[in-house]
């Protein structure tokens, strides 16, 4: 067995290690690991078959149809073109309307930092140990937090509410429909992969060498995860030799199961995604490194304020960079700002460029944010139309999540979330008019019924 | 006029003027907001002589320089309140942080510390900031301290006027109640209302202070979010006979009759439609045009860290106007209204103004629509910043590092 240094996660796997050995008699029932233990119970809202006719569609992978028509059926979508022959139980004329993909914003903290923010509500941030990869954000979201209905209101159908960046491992994130639900599991995104929150930089350094612990600098950052991988690796081992030497008919025990490194080894195994709040060149480039020394991918940065010095390494190694338009100087490492830095990463080849909000008021309006940057970026030389631009919000925010097989662009198939807008999504003045998700209205502007309360609004005056 | 930000050689961006034209300048052909009675005036002219404006739509036009503003929207330069700009450069670097004290009281000034040279004052100015109305943030004491007026020209006599309103926190508190804060501000006004004025002992700058807010020369500017608060502080304002702005204000959209009879200006953000706190349970995206509609004056400002967004004000006026606002009164939500509210010689276009003045290339709360000219004091300043050098050096190639793209 390796020497480990001493930590408790070492001694977590040195005991497991330990509890592999064989021994006589016959096998026991074999252990495996419940993947899914908070399954998603999401139903869609009632539905008909719906056509939008006439709409100025934004197909979320590039194109753009004057005069188009969408037509929803069973949830999916079933055709997108001009003309349409087809029946419906609803038609929507849409003439002078636009329609996108449903809005998706792979950042939110909604539910586990909800309105108000009162201390009883701070679920996000789980600071107590650097390495804080077995907790779950769906275990802190509350389903009534009012932030979701306002972002609904905005476009958002699906999003990603990340645990916060205070450790090297925040934990686990979860994908959500932006139904409402009186319960996390039924808003639950199913089969979207979890992501595994990481970060850079200064949040962890700050918050650990403040209690005189690791790390306290930024190379501190890089042993804490180097040794989380380490250890991740042994354990994934572990479970592997177990299974081999169970299905070869010996009767050995399983590992002893550890929390933290179920995640670190499903990210291993290439079933969790990364989702690294990283804001400078150096650590994104070096993060990318961290991934091939221990194999594996490393994912989407988030908040990438300087993603635009390293564009060429982004898009040559696959990784989504999810931005803010114009936040800055809130902190030493978001002072290199330029507006135009999602339009930089996104000219690059291969790139996957996306504009994300960890806010619960900028949620409700990516596409506005979408629209700062490419009139910014417009305005000193790039050539960015709508069509394109609305990749940043719908296709590449679907990749990011693993989830572009089901949402993100209006095609034949995928689930039927979209978004009517009441003019061009690029104005000031633009406002979602209705929203569909899987097929099903969930709001509309000019109609209360679709307008959903949350528990704890109702009755206040 | 189109490509003026790709014409403007980016060696010249940092240059800034530091004359003051003694010249005259005409802008011709303009549509002019004028965020003052005319309204909008249409093919109009604006004349600046040393940095003010002197004429608006005279019957003959002459001037050293003019300008065709080809049917361009010209707007009195916006107005940012109650930031911090200027007295921040990162909000995570203490050492970078001048706008509250611990010790912070009734008499704390932080335009003592304003940095003119600051980055994010270039960059405010890509939103047609030129002017803002800096605020402490305080400490301890209920009083935060003086809010002061400055300009953006970059230039170090940038502070235009100290002392413009005497700043107050009020409303929902960590530890003890907001009743003790109140109390606190009767007291402090009571007790100056009866003093002596003979009396050496009453002398000093707190006294001051006070004498301009009794005399209205200044408002007592405070932050307070629910209605049952604004309420109480409208009893103190009908008793001492004093100014007040409510700043926050989430809930103000329940009284808006009180406010209007009062004529309380009202600082909110437009973007404010969550319950952030039990304070703030109605804010609401159409709060701007109720409270506009029922004769509120109403300014608007950025949420959370104003000073390094400020230069998105503009859109927030636009999502204002798309919930309800009309255009002028959003547009003087972000210039006279805060003049007004303030008692400033900015944010019209008018003659006897200083010449601030924002060229736009079409409605400027659009995100499609640019900057084309800004004056400043009628000095044509720039807006560039070096969000654009680093911009421009990552996207100019080069066989040597980028270290050496400059």
């Amino acid at each position: 067995m390796r020497k480990y240094t001493a930590s408790l996660s070492a001694v977590a796997v040195a005991l497991a290690v330990a509890g592999c050995q064989q021994s006589d008699g016959p096998q026991g029932e074999k252990i495996s690991i419940e993947k899914n233990p908070y399954p998603s119970t999401y139903q869609p809202m009632p539905r008909q078959s719906t056509l939008i006719t006439n709409a100025t569609v934004l197909t979320g992978d590039g194109q753009r149809i004057d005069a188009g028509d969408v037509y929803m059926v069973d949830g999916q979508i079933k055709q997108v073109g001009k003309d349409l022959d087809v029946q419906a139980d609803v038609t929507i004329n849409a003439q002078g309307k636009w329609v996108t993909p449903g809005i998706i914003d792979v950042h939110s903290h909604l539910g586990a930092y909800p309105s108000p923010a009162v201390e009883s509500h701070q679920d996000g941030n789980e600071m107590t140990s650097p390495n804080t990869a077995a907790v779950w954000v769906e275990h802190s979201v509350w389903p009534q937090d009012p932030g979701f209905n306002r972002a609904r209101e905005g476009g958002i159908t699906t999003l990603q509410i990340l645990p916060g960046s205070a450790n090297l491992f925040g934990g686990r994130s979860v994908t959500l429909k932006n139904v409402p639900a009186h319960t996390m599991q039924g808003m639950k995104f199913p089969e979207a992969p979890y992501g595994l929150k990481m970060a850079c930089g200064e949040n962890p350094k700050r918050v650990y060498g403040s209690k005189g612990v690791l790390p306290s600098t930024r190379m501190g950052n890089m042993a804490g995860y180097r040794k989380a991988w380490i250890d991740a690796t042994e354990y994934k081992r572990a479970w592997e030799k177990y299974e081999a030497d169970y299905d070869a008919g010996k009767n050995v025990e399983a590992p002893e199961r550890d929390i933290t490194l179920d995640t670190l080894s499903a990210v291993l195994d290439g079933d969790i995604l990364i989702h690294n709040h990283c804001y400078k060149a150096e650590e994104m480039a070096m993060m990318i490194d961290l991934g091939k020394e221990f194999g594996y991918h490393s994912g989407t940065f988030h908040h990438g304020i300087e993603a635009y010095k390293i564009a060429d390494l982004l898009a040559e190694n696959g990784n989504c960079a999810a931005l803010w338009p114009d936040w800055w100087g809130f902190k030493m490492e978001a002072y290199d700002m330029v507006q135009e830095n999602v339009a930089i990463v996104d000219a690059v080849k291969n790139s996957c460029a996306i504009v994300h909000s960890d806010s619960d008021t900028t949620i409700q309006r990516l596409n506005q944010e979408a629209a700062k940057v490419m009139y910014r970026a417009n305005d000193n030389g790039f050539d960015i139309d709508e069509a394109h631009a609305i990749k940043w919000i719908t296709s590449n925010a679907a990749k990011s999540l693993g989830v572009a097989d089901k949402t993100g662009t209006l095609s034949a198939g995928k689930q039927a979330d979209v978004v009517l807008w009441n003019q061009n999504p690029f104005s000031v003045y633009a406002k979602a008019e209705q929203v569909f998700i899987d097929g099903a209205k969930v709001y509309d502007r000019n109609d209360e019924k679709y307008q959903a309360q949350s528990d704890f609004m109702l009755g206040q005056r | 006029m189109m490509n003026l930000f790709k014409l403007t050689a980016i060696s010249a961006a940092f240059v800034m003027s530091t004359q003051t034209y003694a010249e005259s300048l005409a802008i011709t052909n303009a549509t002019v907001y004028t965020a003052a009675q005319q309204g909008v005036l249409k093919d109009a002219t604006v004349v600046i002589e040393s940095g003010n404006i002197v004429a608006v739509n005279p019957s003959e036009v002459s001037a050293d320089t003019i300008i065709d503003a080809e049917d361009k929207i010209l707007t009195p330069g916006f107005i940012g309140s109650l930031n911090g700009l200027g007295l921040v450069e990162v909000s995570a670097v203490a050492d970078s942080r001048d706008g509250g004290d611990k010790k912070a009281t009734m008499t704390f000034d932080p335009s003592l510390a304003f940095n003119p040279r600051s980055s994010l004052i270039p960059y405010a100015r890509k939103g047609g900031i030129t002017s803002n109305v800096i605020a402490p943030y305080g400490g301890d004491d209920i009083f935060a301290g003086l809010a002061s007026l400055v300009s953006l020209s970059g230039e170090f006599d940038s502070v235009t006027r100290q002392g413009v309103a005497l700043h107050v926190k009020l409303g929902a508190k960590h530890e003890g109640s907001r009743a003790l804060s109140l109390q606190t501000l009767i007291d402090t006004l009571e007790k100056h209302s009866e003093r002596d004025e003979d009396d050496d002992k009453s002398k000093g700058k707190e006294a001051e202070i006070l004498d301009a807010v009794f005399a209205k020369e200044i408002p007592l500017v405070i932050d307070v979010s629910r209605a049952s608060d604004m309420l109480e502080l409208l009893k103190v304002k009908a008793r001492f006979d004093v100014d007040m702005v409510f700043a926050g204000a989430q809930d103000a959209v329940l009284i808006t009759e009180q406010l209007a009879d009062s004529d309380t200006p009202v600082v909110i953000s437009a973007m404010d439609n969550l319950p952030g706190s039990f304070d703030s349970m109605h804010a609401h995206l159409e709060n701007a045009a109720k409270l506009e509609q029922a004769g509120v004056t109403v300014i608007l400002t950025i949420a959370g860290d104003s000073a390094h967004n400020l230069y998105q004000l503009r859109f927030d006026a636009g999502n204002a106007v798309s919930y309800g606002m009309t255009a002028q009164g959003a547009l003087a939500a972000i210039t006279s209204n805060v003049a007004s509210a303030f008692n400033l010689d900015v944010g019209q276009i008018a003659p006897g103004k200083p010449a601030d003045l924002v060229l736009w290339s079409a409605d400027p709360f659009e995100f499609s629509t640019r900057i084309e000219k800004v004056w400043i004091n009628g000095t044509e300043v720039s807006t560039q910043s070096r969000h654009d050098k680093l911009r421009e050096r990552y996207t100019t190639d080069s066989e040597m590092p980028r270290a050496y793209t400059k």
